[in-house]
């Protein structure tokens, strides 16, 4: 039958009066699912568009929160209301951040924005911290606060702006985050982004912020303490390569490229061992000074039996940083996953344990090779220190704790503060309720610094 | 058949509220740790009671880890594909349903810890499968980075969820559960524990098929498998 035929066959069979109304429900079926379909289609997104007003809404009286928090702040007379000002300062931004984070706009266009309020809050935290202390702001901090209110006040007014365009309907949230529709992919690329281009026009100036916070711009540009001895070429590392595996063990290096940029300049490597599969290799990133392994990784299936135990792999990491001229190192903590031991040193001087200076060896516990090394705490904090005589004494911190708290060892240690600074402590090991503490106090001024509760599970002790 | 009926109902209202505690502050925990071989007390004798009710067990509820206890949970692990071991470690224990509710916070490092290891694995897996074992431990470094820098989100979820970063997320992908042996469960693993084949970026795109044009703005630090690096 021709396609003709066929078209004439059901037109004769379409003008029978019962097919009539079988096609006619069906066809109302279809457009009756359909219109379903759209309908439940718009209220998922009117739902979506719901939530990403309430972000931005909630956004705008978070900042504005923070703005009229920094500007009482100047006003502000004694540490203790500062500090209780602070501290609400800090909240807000980090509300305002988490919602900003929310909104449907490509996270490199707002990324200044992002950047001020982390900053803000985090700036607002250390103050706080300070003037708990009962040390109040100094005129420099006086100057800092009121510039960034400056910006806080210029950023409010955009987001004024763009929050009257969003509720008479100018922009839609739902055409910046629908990309699906080809039609208006074209036009909502450029028309809202755009919007929030001119907030972020708001930064071009901003200030590079120094405090002792772990957001303050100075943390990104600290020079590694740790990196000593002659620059050295690709192939003079790659040396250095061969000896940390072993060059009895090495089948070929491989140099697989070079990070000229940042604080820590370094080669990689692919290395290929023998007797072992060629796809299973490691690789490895060593330092152009110096020529010390930043990091190594080597992945190949761990068998399941257990032949070597914790204890035995903390030797066998111990004699390999040795060997590799690592003197010093103790083991700290461990973690057990995949029938492997991830176990990290922490550099001893004298009789005090330098938390800062820090290497990880990951050993595979199936026949105690070294699978993986990070060094980059030992590398950018590693340095002889000049470590003054504690001014209290361990009775004196002792006493500082909790009675509540059984002691059960204590020694000396310097801790890292999230701030790249450190701090000489004396450290408590003890027990609670019988759950372990570790609690540092400052062996210059009897301050309580850091209490970490052991989380001493099957598969190792972590600390929180 | 009252009292029938009353049981009925008060264990449907139990296993429905249970779900509920578990959206507030409460979790399900196994009731120790582990136990293991020569151990002793309440905890063994209530592991007994179960393996024998569930005939794995024909001892006596002696409250004591003998021989007989071990193959009893060898042979239970066997069942349930848990890794035969004879001790019963936590995984063994919940799946004995020897639970009590514990609190948010004795948990929370743990449970702190495998939620964002699964949400990374998740990640890496969406963005990176088919790269080299450094390349997706590179990935997951990425994401880690951006949770110190201040331009991103302070928290795993936050910067992996943060609507238009990741292509993975944006289609879904993000979702698709994850075998526990797979490797970038080891790639998220080698991450979380600090290991950042990237030296500090925060960027990285595939240079074939980025098409931001912003994208191209960043420096490039490095170049793993088909994805270049940048800060």
């Amino acid at each position: 039958m021709s396609i003709r035929e066929k078209l004439l066959d059901l037109k004769r069979r379409l003008s029978d009066r019962k097919m009539y109304s079988i096609v006619i429900v069906a066809i109302a079926a279809v457009a009756m699912w359909g219109f379903y379909q759209y309908k439940h289609a718009a209220d998922l997104r009117q739902e979506l568009d719901n939530q990403y007003n309430r972000a931005f809404y909630d956004m705008v009286g978070y900042v504005n929160n923070v703005e009229v928090l920094l500007i009482k702040s100047l006003i502000a007379n004694t540490p203790e209301k500062t500090a209780a000002t602070m501290q609400e300062a800090w909240r807000q931004a980090n509300l305002a951040q988490t919602n900003l984070g929310q909104l449907p706009v490509s996270p490199n266009v707002l990324a200044n924005t992002s950047k001020f309020l982390t900053q803000v809050g985090d700036l607002a935290y250390s103050l706080n911290n300070q003037n708990m202390g009962g040390k109040g702001l100094n005129e420099e901090q006086y100057k800092l606060i009121e510039q960034l209110h400056g910006f806080s006040v210029s950023l409010e007014q955009s987001l004024i702006d763009l929050q009257n365009q969003i509720t008479t309907g100018r922009i839609k949230w739902g055409d910046l985050a629908n990309k699906g529709t080809r039609l208006f992919q074209k036009t909502s690329e450029n028309m809202p982004n755009a919007q929030f281009e001119n907030i972020e026009k708001t930064f071009q100036e901003y200030p590079t912020l120094i405090y002792d916070g772990p957001f303050s711009d100075h943390m990104t540009q600290t020079e590694p303490k740790g990196l000593a001895g002659e620059d050295m070429d690709v192939e003079q590392a790659k040396q250095r390569v061969m000896e940390f595996f072993g060059p009895d063990k090495v089948k070929a290096v491989e140099e697989i490229g070079r990070v000229d940029e940042g604080n820590i300049k370094t080669y990689s490597y692919s290395v290929k061992f023998n007797n072992v599969p060629e796809d299973q290799t490691a690789t490895v990133d060593v330092t152009q000074k110096g020529g010390n392994v930043l990091w190594m990784l080597y992945n190949r299936p761990v068998g399941a039996q257990e032949q070597i135990n914790v204890d035995q792999a903390k030797a066998l990491g111990k004699k390999f940083l040795e060997e590799h001229g690592y003197k010093d190192m103790v083991d700290t903590y461990y973690l057990k996953e995949d029938n492997t031991a991830i176990i990290n040193y922490a550099y001893k001087q004298g009789d005090v344990t330098v938390y800062p200076d820090l290497i990880k060896v990951k050993i595979a516990l199936d026949n105690g090779e070294i699978v993986g090394f990070e060094s980059k705490g030992y590398i950018t904090n590693h340095t002889q220190r000049n470590i003054p005589q504690p001014k209290i004494t361990m009775e004196q911190a002792r006493a500082l704790i909790t009675p509540r708290m059984n002691v059960l060892s204590s020694g000396l240690a310097i801790i890292p503060t999230d701030y790249k600074t450190e701090i000489f402590t004396y450290e408590f090991k003890g027990k609670l309720n019988d759950r372990d503490f570790l609690v540092y106090i400052n062996a210059e001024n009897g301050k309580e610094e850091n209490i970490l509760l052991i989380m001493d599970t099957p598969n190792g002790i972590l600390t929180m | 058949m009252k009292t029938v009926k009353r049981i009925i109902i008060l264990v449907v209202i139990f296993s429905v509220s249970i779900p509920l505690f578990l959206k507030g502050s409460v979790f399900i925990a196994p009731i120790t740790g582990k136990l293991a071989p020569d151990m002793e007390g309440d905890d063994v004798r209530k592991m007994q009671q179960r393996l024998k009710n569930w005939n794995y067990y024909d001892g006596e509820i002696s409250g004591k880890y003998d021989l007989k206890t071990y193959f009893a949970v060898r042979d239970f692990q066997k069942t349930y594909n848990l890794p035969v071991s004879g001790i019963a470690n936590e995984d063994t224990l919940t799946a004995m349903g020897l639970t009590t509710l514990a609190k948010w916070g004795e948990v929370y490092a743990q449970s702190n810890q495998t939620s964002n290891e699964q949400l990374l694995a998740r990640a890496i897996y969406g963005e990176a499968r088919g790269e080299p074992y450094e390349g997706q431990v590179a990935v997951g470094a990425v994401i880690l980075n951006r949770t110190r820098d201040p331009k991103f989100p302070k928290t795993v979820a936050g910067v992996i969820y943060q609507p238009g970063a990741f292509t993975a997320v944006s289609d879904g992908q993000i979702n698709v559960p994850i075998d526990p042996n797979s490797t970038v469960v080891k790639a998220a693993r080698d991450a979380l524990n600090g290991w950042d084949p990237t030296n500090g970026c925060l960027y990285y795109w595939n240079p074939a098929t980025a098409t931001s044009k912003w994208i191209w703005s960043r420096q490039i630090v490095k170049k793993i498998g088909k994805h270049y690096f940048g800060k």
